[in-house]
């Protein structure tokens, strides 16, 4: 055990979530950046399963899934009461490229993303697990500008028709709208209307659909798409928490994302149909005429990056402090305390 | 003209100088500020709205950017306040270099594309090439030819329904006619004279009949005697001399009608479409 502590330099502090610590830090075997997420150990009801639910998913799920468009879990190991995650460092995220006003994504930015993440997902769907929790800041991008899903947290397997799981999932602004009226039982469909969703904000620069409630996600769903009837959603009223809304007729979405192309819009219409049976699924969806007409998505290294990463110090930096190091006994780096 | 024009986008694609386009609840709020945003109204055929100034709108950041981005852009070129506007839509490779592909200028809130000079030329080149067909399939209509007398002009049809512009148009060309028809008929006078007698010669006829083959070649002679008249007193009055006096000022009334003529044409190819054949270009409808 006492390896890992060694192996693993703590670079920097990058973050705390509900349930760990993320820190930057040096594989000092492979010398790469890796992230290091420790997780928190958490109250003696979340302790009593013997470690915390969300890491156990990540660690089951992960082990087993290897994809350019998923982020990699490169090691797992434990250090006195604690378990530590480590992942493939990513400079940033969706959350923060959608919020800087400094950067502009052209249509060839938008569709780069949506292709990156779409691969991801289909790999993921092909092997029977829901991602669950799609929003922008778990779409993680390098400086070589390769998007990774992450955030397994609340992954699963799907296709047991008999298994029963919980509509509270996704954050509400990217929750379909069967999951907002409490279907126990969905699919691949919850992950298509969260692409669906981002893909909106990556054209809108804003949350395509900021509900405040989980009504007023509804509410909001119906005014753009116009309030489903059975006619378009057979089944909706047999639904748990099935409510009846006022009639919205529904909207024009090119009037919506003016400056998309009309096969862009084709593809919005296929993510966000109200129907979840309707709905596309990754493979059908990379099939569009949106992924095979111009414009080219954007090559990665050539992808916005938020102005306080700089793609210059690619390499050299690392290989000039590791050089430093050696001068001044490379002592100076912090052990991580695991 | 506009909800109506709002469709055609494949007219446009075709040939987008022959359209205009406005919107009558903007043109009185026109000014330098929100021209743009007239301009870029969804229903305008001359904004593609995959350009980078929609792409910077829709993400609700700051038109500033546009010197940042590469493609399809849309700029005020030039302002004269109340009454005109140009846009320029260009291509941007940097943020100091652009091509420009075409320009649109605003006039009383009307949008219509500025012709490329190319286009000017080969319209002015199409329309005077028309006009000069069209003047030789006149003067053509009016020529006539018989093998006795060889060929000549006739206006006489042309009084009642054509204009006068036509006759004078053609008028320069009967003059070098009317020399070539004098010897033609002389010779052909004499030409029949003799084959007449030897005919007779040949075949002699019974004696009453002899007076009336005289008779025949008189009312030659004077067939031709009246067709020289009535077109003397139409147009020429006798020989050379005079016809050339008055060749100048027959020159000179179509060049002198020649912008007015233009005019004419312009706007009946506009009007009647079936009458006159316009040039091809002109078919989908400027205004």
């Amino acid at each position: 055990m006492d390896e890992h502590t060694l192996r693993y330099e703590k670079i920097d502090f990058l973050g705390e979530g509900q349930f760990a610590t993320v820190y930057k830090a040096r594989d000092v075997k492979t010398d790469k950046i890796v992230a290091v997420k420790k997780i928190k150990i958490g109250s003696r009801l979340e302790a009593q399963d013997g470690i915390n639910r969300t890491a156990l998913r990540e660690i089951k799920l992960l082990q087993e899934l290897q994809h350019v468009n998923l982020i990699g879990l490169l090691d797992v190991f434990g250090q006195k009461s604690n378990v530590s995650l480590v992942f493939d460092f990513m400079d940033t995220d969706l959350e923060i490229i959608v919020k800087d006003n400094n950067i502009v994504l052209t249509p060839a930015n938008v569709k780069a993303y949506t292709i990156m993440t779409l691969k991801g997902l289909e790999y993921l769907h092909q092997n029977w697990i829901l991602h669950r929790d799609l929003k922008p800041n778990n779409l993680l991008i390098n400086r070589e500008g390769i998007l990774k899903i992450g955030d397994f947290g609340l992954a699963k397997a799907f296709g047991s028709p008999t298994r029963i799981n919980t509509h509270q999932v996704v954050t509400r602004w990217y929750r379909s709208p069967e999951l907002l009226f409490g279907a126990r039982q969905y699919g691949t469909g919850v992950d298509m209307w969260a692409i669906g969703c981002i893909l909106a904000e990556l054209l809108l620069r804003v949350p395509f659909l900021p509900g405040e409630s989980d009504l007023d996600q509804l509410s909001r769903i119906f005014q753009v798409f116009g309030t489903p009837n059975e006619e378009i959603w057979p089944g909706m009223k047999g639904l748990t928490d099935y409510v009846q809304f006022k009639q919205f007729p529904p909207q024009q979405l090119r009037h919506i994302f003016s400056a998309a192309s009309d096969d862009l819009i084709q593809l919005l219409e296929s993510l966000l149909a109200i129907y979840p049976p309707k709905r596309c699924d990754c493979t059908q969806a990379l099939q569009m005429p949106y992924f095979s007409n111009k414009p080219a998505p954007t090559v990665g290294c050539k992808l916005p990056m938020p102005s306080n990463i700089t793609r210059m110090e690619f390499e050299k930096p690392s290989l000039k402090r590791k050089l430093l190091e050696n001068i001044d006994g490379g002592s100076l780096a912090k052990r991580l305390q695991f | 003209m506009m909800p109506g024009r709002i469709g055609n986008l494949q007219l446009a694609a075709e040939n987008p100088l022959g359209l205009s386009w406005h919107d009558s609840a903007w043109i009185p709020l026109l000014n330098p500020s929100n021209i743009m945003d007239y301009f870029s109204e969804r229903s305008n055929p001359f904004f593609d709205r995959t350009c980078n100034n929609e792409v910077v709108k829709m993400q609700r950041l700051s038109m500033d950017q546009l010197q940042n981005m590469t493609g399809l852009e849309y700029i005020l070129l030039h302002v004269q306040d109340p009454i005109l506007y140009v846009i320029r839509k260009q291509l941007r490779h940097s943020s100091t270099q652009a091509t420009p592909l075409a320009d649109y200028y605003i006039i009383a809130g009307i949008v219509y594309q500025a012709p490329d000079l190319a286009s000017v030329l080969n319209s002015r080149l199409l329309s005077a090439v028309h006009h000069l067909q069209c003047s030789f399939e006149e003067t053509m209509s009016y020529s006539r030819y018989h093998p006795s007398k060889g060929y000549w002009w006739d206006f006489k049809a042309s009084k009642s329904g054509l204009g006068t512009l036509h006759t004078t148009q053609s008028a320069p060309k009967e003059t070098t006619t009317t020399p070539k028809e004098e010897p033609s008929t002389l010779f052909q006078r004499q030409r029949v004279d003799m084959l007449l007698a030897e005919l007779v010669r040949q075949f002699p006829l019974p004696v009453t009949q002899t007076s009336t083959s005289q008779s025949n070649g008189v009312t030659v002679k004077t067939e031709n005697s009246n067709d020289k008249g009535a077109e003397k007193s139409a147009e020429v009055n006798s020989v050379g001399n005079i016809t050339i006096k008055q060749e100048p000022i027959d020159t000179n009334h179509p060049e002198n009608l020649n912008g007015s003529m233009q005019n004419h044409m312009e706007i009946k190819t506009e009007i009647k479409q079936e009458n006159m054949k316009p040039p091809p270009e002109k078919k989908p409808r400027v205004m």
